[in-house]
């Protein structure tokens, strides 16, 4: 079943600059929806740095990331925004009525009159496996959401991080056999998991990788090359954990001009090329651009704001004075 | 005001800064690994995991490796040996794949 959400703003990307623009559209009276590829909002800030002291948020003299990403949640909830969390933005078409509608990758359509992208560096996506990735959904997976899934297989888990040893740590008690493959001796992961996963008895190959991957429909077998030597590793579950690389994604075919792979220019407004489509944030781009946290809340009350004018001609641009705004 | 990476990483070449680029922004040459100072995106994910400690900001490389915040960027703007034009701005390392050569500075690198 396709559910529809309709709003007057969707806002593409909820970081710290997505979710303050979910709490300024509010403040305009606008209805809003955030979307999100990642589970949780706080973009990177939550990803990448959530115990990280911050200290250049005007008026923070030091804030952890997830204290920010925390107070800005609580800012927006103000105007209860809509969130859809784990969902990527993928299509984007114009409805004859002015509306536009952007099609996420569940199916959702979000019917919205202005878009605001504030994706940051876009969206985070597996490192693809360079050998054997056609396997992907059959055998090969980047994910494991269930661990019952792979019992009784064998396993080989690509990686030296803690995703690749947390995995090898859960799947070694239903599993026929785990062995995690890495290409050099040391490893990313906890040495207290690396140590468990030691006890298991599961077998720990390096300095390998993998050389190719075989099966008449799904994985059968991975050839590994163990410091020159190749070797065969049955296998019905290939697991690579080889970390995330951040791109555009389908974005890029939304038909705005993109710059350097990951920068959409905007005018003044904040506008795009592309008529009623907003950017704000890392991903905004214009001459003297500086890529903070401070910037993208600027810019993204500038996007609101002529979003605002946009969706109602009538409207003023200038929003008021919050101090001055009827307590909700 | 991109990360550098200096001299301890030639003949090195770990890679464990490339797993944990969110941009993918770290190039391989032969002998060294590149970010691309354009690319980078100054998370800093890249420094704590490299073991020979070949990284750091730039405003913070150590003097005897000065040369080597230019030398970065140098891979990507100067057009290398068997190459036709520079590098550029390629927008990921996986795709492009290993680069096979290196700068002047570090193909002449005496380590």
């Amino acid at each position: 079943m396709t559910a529809t959400v309709e709003v007057d703003v969707l806002i593409v990307g909820a970081g710290p600059v997505g979710l303050y623009g979910a709490y300024y559209a509010g403040f305009r009276g606008l209805s809003v929806a955030l979307i999100d590829s990642l589970p949780e909002a706080g973009g990177q800030v939550t990803a990448m740095y959530p115990e990280k002291l911050i200290f250049d948020v005007a008026g923070f003299p030091a804030i952890k990331g997830r204290e920010l990403v925390e107070g800005l949640l609580a800012q927006a909830a103000t105007f209860e925004p809509t969130y859809l969390l784990g969902r990527q933005a993928v299509g984007f078409e114009r409805a004859p009525d002015g509306f536009m509608q952007v099609t996420a990758d569940d199916g959702t359509v979000i019917s919205c009159r202005a878009v605001i992208i504030s994706g940051g560096i876009g969206t985070f996506t597996p490192r693809p496996l360079p050998a054997g990735s056609e396997y992907e959904n059959r055998g090969l997976c980047y994910f494991v959401p269930s661990l019952s899934e792979h019992a009784d297989r064998d396993i080989v888990i690509i990686g030296g991080g803690d995703s690749a040893f947390d995995w090898a740590l859960n799947l070694h008690p239903i599993a026929h056999s785990v062995t995690l493959v890495h290409r050099r001796p040391a490893f990313r992961a906890h040495a207290h998991t690396v140590a468990q996963v030691r006890a298991t008895g599961a077998e720990i190959i390096t300095p390998a990788q993998v050389t190719a991957v075989r099966g008449a429909d799904r994985v059968e077998e991975v050839e590994i090359s163990v410091d020159g030597e190749p070797r065969i590793l049955p296998a019905q579950t290939l697991i690579a954990a080889l970390g995330f690389i951040a791109n555009l994604g389908p974005l890029k075919d939304w038909g705005m001009t993109v710059v350097a792979h990951r920068h959409i220019p905007v005018d003044t407004t904040m506008l795009t090329d592309l008529p009623g489509v907003f950017a704000a944030g890392d991903i905004a781009d214009y001459p003297g651009k500086v890529r903070l946290i401070a910037t993208g809340f600027g810019e993204v009350a500038t996007a609101v704001n002529n979003a605002a004018v946009l969706i109602d001609p009538s409207a003023h641009l200038f929003p008021g004075h919050s101090s001055e705004a009827v307590p909700v | 005001m991109p990360y550098v990476i200096a001299a301890p990483c030639i003949d090195v070449t770990d890679k464990s800064c490339i797993e944990e680029c969110p941009v993918d922004c770290i190039y391989e040459g032969d002998r060294k690994l590149y970010i691309n100072p354009k690319e980078c995106i100054d998370c800093g994910a890249c420094e704590p995991v490299c073991p020979v400690e070949a990284i750091s900001q730039d405003r913070r490389v150590a003097t005897e490796y000065g040369d080597f915040v230019a030398d970065n960027a140098a891979f990507f703007t100067v057009t290398l040996p068997g190459r036709d034009e520079p590098l550029g701005n390629p927008g990921g390392a996986a795709e492009l794949g290993p680069v096979g050569v290196d700068t002047e500075l570090v193909a002449g690198y005496e380590s």
